[in-house]
C-alpha cells in the first residue's frame, strides 16, 4: 500500500468577484487560535436551492469554518458578502436573522422542552434580538410550529407538540430540528453529519425532505464523512484540506477516487483489503443463541483467523447480538464454545477472562474516558498488570505500555498524557481499540468502528485489522458500511428481524447485490 | 417514496415516540396522591382534624416556605441550587425592622415590604454574580453566600431578638380574612398575609410560562451549553434566578416578622433542606430544567401538612424528618424511572 502526494487540483480557484447570484461568498477567510493557523484564506460560494458537501480529514478546518459562517466566531480577516453586501458583526443572533441555521450533531435542541418549543426557540431570539424580559404568545408558538410542522408533513397535533424532545427517537429529533430552520425562514441550513444514527429509511426520509426545501430555494450544506451517501444525494461537493478550500465543484465531476486524494493528499486504494485466509481450526462456535427482543436461533462458526461481518437494518438485532457476545446484554438461550470448549459470557468481565474483547458502538458514550488521558484509556482493560503487589498503578509501567500501544497503532498525538478528548475521532477510535489489544484477545468485536471517522483514518484502521489476522486473531465486524465490509470480511452474514438471513462470501460481491437482500 | 397511510408519512413506524406513563409526566400527581393518602390516614385516626381551624394553621404554616420554595423552583429549573436563601431572609427581616424601628417607625407597611424584597433582590444579585463570573457550582458559591450574609447579620447588625416591632407590621401580621370561634372554643383566623402565596404563585408562574425568560431558564436548565450557543444571554438567566430568589426570601422575611412578632436573628436560618425537599418533592429534578408552580405548592403542602398531621396524632415533630425522608426516597426512586424509560 503506498501513499503519494495527490497530482495538480482540479479546478481552478474561486474568482476573485462576488457572484451575483450566490447567496453568501467568502472570500479570504483566515483564523488562527493559539499557534494554529485553522483557516488559511477559505473562499466560497453558497447558491440558493443547491446542496453542498463539505468533505475532508478531521483538523482540515471545515467546524471552523462552519463556526464562522454561523456567527459563533468571528474571522480575524476575510469578508463574508451576504446578498451582494458586505457582513459585518456577524454574530450568532445576526446569523440566524440573515437566515442561517446550523444544526449540530446534538441538534441544538432542548431535551427538557417541548416539540413547540423547540421550534420557536431560535425565531423568538433572533426577531427580538435575544431581549428576554417579554411576554410570549401561546397562541403564535403553537401557529408557527404547526406551520413549520406541516410543511414537513410531520404531526401536528396537540400530543405531538407537547411531547418533550428527550422523548423522541433521534430520527424524529432531526426533523424537529430541520422544522425549526423552516420556521425561521431559514434559507441556508447547515448539517453537521446528520445521518450517523439513522436507518437507511430514514435517511431516504430525511434526502427527500431537504430536497423539498432546495426546491424552495433553501441552500442544505452538509457535513458528512461517508463518501457514498454524498453521491447518492447529489449536489456540489467542498473539498477542503489543511484550511483551505481546495475546490467546489459539482460532485458528478469527480470520482471517489480522486475526492479522496485531494481531502488526503494521498493515493487511496479501495480494493479489498483483506490479505490473509482464515484457518481451518474453529475458534468461536455459536448454537441457537438468542435474547428476548433481540434475536433468536443464532448460530454460525468463525474460524481461527477469520474475519466475518455482521449488518442488517436497525430492527435486525444486529446489535443485541454484539451486546450479547460481549456480555453486556447476555443471550438468554443457547450456547458459546470457545476453541471447542464450552464458555458462558454473562458479564462483560466474564468476556474479557475469555479473551473475547469488544470495542462499542459509541465510543464517546460507551468506551472512552473523555476527560481521562490517552495512557489511562489504554491502559483500562490491563489495570492488574500495572499494578505492583501493593496494588497501586506504576506510571512509568503505563506510560511504557501505552506509548508502545499508541505508537502501534500510529496514533497521532505528542504526549500520551494528553486528554484523550483532544484526538480526533479516528485517533480516538485507535485508542480504543488499544485498550482491547492489550489483552491479547482470541476474538476481537467491533462495533461500528469506523463511525464518524474520516477517509484517512479509516485507511489506517483497516490496515490494523488487517495485520491483527497475521497472528491468527478471530474479528467480528458488525457495521453499516457495506463497502466496509467488503473491503475487509471473509464473509458476511445478514440478518433480518432477529434471525441471520443470508451468508455471502465477500470476495466478488457485488455492493448492490447486498445491499438488495439488506432491504428486501 | 413508498405510499404511507398513516396520517404523517416523514414518521415510520419504528420512530413513533413513547410517551411516558402520565404520572411520570406529571410527577406533582405522585404529591397530590401522598397528600390524599395523609388526610385518609388522618380521616381514620383523628376526624377532628377536618375543621376550617386546622385549614388556617397549615395555610399560616405554609406561608413562608411557599414563598421560599417559589423561588427556589426558579433556581433549581435553570440548573442552580440556592442554599443562601435564608440567610437572604434573615439579615433583610432583622436588619431591615431594626432601620425601620430607628429611623422611621411609623413606615406603611408597603413601603416596609418593598424596601424587603429591594434588599433581598440586591441581595440574589450579588449571588448570580458570583455564580456567573466565578464559574463555580452554584451550590458552592451560595454556601459561601450563606455564611458570609450570616456572618455580616450577627457580627455587624446585631444578635438580639426584639419583639418591638413597627407598628404597621404588627397591624398587617394580626390582620385576618377571617376569624371565627371552633368548636372547642378557641380562636382561629386566616392572616392576610397568606395571600402572598397566591400572588407570588401566579407570578412566578406567569414568569416561568409567559415570559422569553421563563423559556431561557428552562433552557439553561436543560443544557447551557446549547442554550449559549443559540444566542440567550446566560448572564443575565443568572442574576434573574438568583435575583428573584432574593427578592421572594426578601419578602418571606418581612411577613415572618409582621406574623411571629419577634425580629430574631437566629431565626429561619436552617430550615433550607425543608424548602429544597418540598420543591423536589413537587417533581422538580434536581438536575434542572423541570418543576411547576403547581408542583412546588403541592410539595410545600405535603411537607407542612406531615408535620400538622404529626402533631394532631400526638407524634414527636422529631418523626417529621423521618417521614419527610421516606417520601423523598420513594419519590426519589418514581422520578428516576422517568430518566429510565
Amino acid at each position: 500500500m503506498t501513499t503519494t502526494t495527490s497530482p495538480t487540483h482540479s479546478n481552478a480557484p474561486v474568482p476573485p468577484t462576488p457572484d451575483g447570484t450566490a447567496f453568501l461568498s467568502l472570500r479570504q477567510i483566515h483564523k488562527r487560535f493559539t499557534g494554529v493557523h485553522a483557516l488559511r484564506g477559505v473562499s466560497l460560494d453558497i447558491h440558493p436551492g443547491q446542496i453542498y458537501h463539505l468533505l475532508g480529514e478531521n483538523g482540515c478546518g471545515k467546524s471552523t469554518l462552519i463556526k464562522i459562517i454561523s456567527g459563533a466566531q468571528p474571522p480575524d480577516e476575510g469578508d463574508l458578502i451576504l446578498d451582494g453586501e458586505r457582513f459585518e458583526q456577524f454574530s450568532a443572533l445576526s446569523a440566524l436573522g440573515a437566515g442561517i441555521e446550523t444544526v449540530y450533531q446534538d441538534l441544538s435542541l432542548i431535551p427538557n422542552l417541548s416539540v413547540m418549543d423547540n421550534i420557536s426557540l431560535t425565531v423568538e431570539l433572533a426577531e427580538h434580538q435575544g431581549r428576554l424580559a417579554r411576554v410570549i404568545s401561546h397562541q403564535v408558538l403553537h401557529d408557527r410550529a404547526v406551520g413549520a410542522l406541516r410543511q414537513l408533513q410531520l404531526p401536528d397535533d396537540r400530543y405531538f407538540l407537547q411531547t418533550k424532545i428527550e422523548d423522541l427517537p433521534l430520527a424524529t429529533r432531526q426533523l424537529v430540528a430541520i422544522a425549526r430552520a423552516v420556521a425561521s425562514d431559514a434559507r441556508f441550513i447547515i448539517m453537521d453529519e446528520p445521518t450517523t444514527s439513522l436507518t437507511q429509511k430514514e435517511v431516504d426520509n430525511l434526502i427527500r425532505i431537504v430536497k423539498e426545501l432546495c426546491a424552495r430555494g433553501v441552500a442544505v450544506l452538509f457535513v458528512s464523512h461517508k463518501l457514498d451517501e454524498c453521491y447518492a444525494i447529489g449536489g456540489n461537493v467542498i473539498v477542503m484540506r489543511d484550511g483551505q478550500v481546495i475546490t467546489q465543484g459539482e460532485i458528478n465531476h469527480f470520482t471517489k477516487h480522486q475526492i479522496s486524494e485531494l481531502m488526503t493528499g494521498r493515493v487511496l486504494s479501495d480494493q479489498r483489503y483483506r490479505r490473509n485466509a482464515p484457518q481451518a481450526q474453529v475458534m468461536l462456535g455459536v448454537r441457537n443463541i438468542g435474547r428476548d427482543q433481540g434475536f433468536d436461533e443464532v448460530s454460525f462458526e468463525l474460524h481461527k483467523g477469520e474475519i466475518i461481518g455482521i449488518t442488517g437494518l436497525l430492527d435486525s438485532g444486529r446489535n443485541e447480538l454484539a451486546r450479547a457476545l460481549a456480555g453486556v446484554a447476555p443471550l438468554q438461550r443457547g450456547s458459546l464454545t470457545l476453541n471447542g470448549k464450552p464458555i458462558a459470557v454473562h458479564t462483560p468481565a466474564q468476556a474479557a477472562a475469555h479473551r473475547i474483547a469488544y470495542v462499542p458502538e459509541d465510543r464517546l458514550v460507551e468506551g472512552l474516558f473523555l476527560t481521562r488521558s490517552i495512557s489511562d484509556n489504554t491502559i483500562t482493560a490491563v489495570l492488574p498488570q500495572m499494578c505492583d503487589t501493593l496494588g497501586q498503578i506504576q506510571k512509568d509501567k503505563a506510560a511504557r505500555f501505552s506509548q508502545e500501544m499508541t505508537n502501534r497503532l500510529k496514533i497521532a498525538t505528542p504526549d500520551v498524557q494528553n486528554p484523550v478528548q483532544s484526538l480526533s475521532g479516528g485517533n480516538q477510535q485507535r485508542v480504543l481499540i488499544g485498550r482491547w489489544l492489550a489483552i491479547n484477545p482470541l476474538l476481537l468485536i467491533l462495533h461500528g468502528p469506523t463511525v464518524g471517522v474520516d477517509v484517512g483514518s479509516k485507511d489506517t484502521i483497516y490496515q490494523i485489522i488487517q495485520s491483527l489476522t497475521d497472528q491468527g486473531m478471530s474479528i467480528i465486524i458488525i457495521s453499516d458500511d457495506l463497502p466496509e465490509l467488503l473491503a475487509n470480511c471473509d464473509r458476511i452474514l445478514l440478518m433480518k428481524k432477529g434471525r441471520i438471513s443470508d451468508e455471502f462470501r465477500a470476495e466478488g460481491l457485488q455492493e448492490n447485490t447486498l445491499y438488495h437482500a439488506l432491504l428486501s | 417514496m413508498t405510499t404511507m397511510t398513516s396520517a404523517s408519512p416523514a414518521i415510520q413506524d419504528s420512530t413513533t415516540p413513547k410517551r411516558p406513563p402520565y404520572l411520570i409526566r406529571h410527577p406533582e400527581f405522585f404529591t397530590l396522591g401522598l397528600i390524599v393518602i395523609l388526610f385518609a390516614v388522618v380521616a381514620v385516626i383523628n376526624p377532628m382534624f377536618f375543621q376550617p381551624g386546622s385549614l388556617f394553621d397549615v395555610l399560616r404554616a405554609a406561608t413562608r416556605s411557599a414563598i421560599f420554595a417559589l423561588g427556589i423552583l426558579v433556581v433549581l429549573a435553570s440548573g442552580g441550587l440556592d442554599v443562601s436563601f435564608t440567610a437572604i431572609a434573615a439579615l433583610v427581616m432583622y436588619g431591615l425592622t431594626k432601620i425601620v424601628l430607628l429611623y422611621f417607625p411609623e413606615a406603611p407597611f408597603v413601603l416596609i415590604l418593598l424596601a424587603g424584597a429591594m434588599g433581598g433582590l440586591a441581595l440574589g444579585l450579588l449571588n448570580g454574580w458570583l455564580v456567573k463570573t466565578l464559574a463555580a457550582p452554584s451550590l458552592v458559591v451560595t454556601i459561601g453566600t450563606q455564611f458570609l450574609i450570616r456572618g455580616f447579620l450577627l457580627a455587624f447588625i446585631g444578635t438580639e431578638f426584639f419583639m418591638n416591632i413597627p407598628p404597621s407590621m404588627l397591624a398587617v401580621g394580626q390582620a385576618n380574612i377571617v376569624s371565627f370561634q371552633n368548636n372547642q372554643g378557641l380562636q382561629t383566623a386566616l392572616p392576610y398575609t397568606t395571600l402572598a402565596i397566591p400572588i407570588l404563585a401566579l407570578l412566578t408562574w406567569w414568569l416561568l410560562n409567559k415570559t422569553m425568560m421563563g423559556r431561557a431558564v428552562y433552557a439553561m436548565g436543560g443544557s447551557p451549553a446549547i442554550a449559549e450557543r443559540l444566542g440567550y444571554n446566560l448572564t443575565r438567566v443568572y442574576l434573574f434566578v438568583f435575583g428573584y430568589a432574593g427578592l421572594l426570601a426578601g419578602i418571606a422575611g418581612i411577613i415572618h416578622v409582621s406574623s411571629t412578632r419577634i425580629a430574631n436573628p437566629f431565626d429561619i436560618v436552617g430550615t433550607e433542606l425543608d424548602v429544597i425537599a418540598a420543591v423536589i418533592l413537587g417533581g422538580a429534578r434536581i438536575t434542572g430544567g423541570s418543576g411547576t408552580v403547581t408542583g412546588t405548592l403541592l410539595g410545600v403542602l405535603l411537607v407542612t401538612l406531615i408535620n400538622s398531621v404529626l402533631i394532631t396524632l400526638g407524634i414527636p415533630t422529631t418523626w417529621q424528618k423521618v417521614i419527610v425522608g421516606a417520601f423523598i426516597l420513594v419519590a426519589g426512586l418514581l422520578f428516576s424511572l422517568r430518566s429510565r424509560q
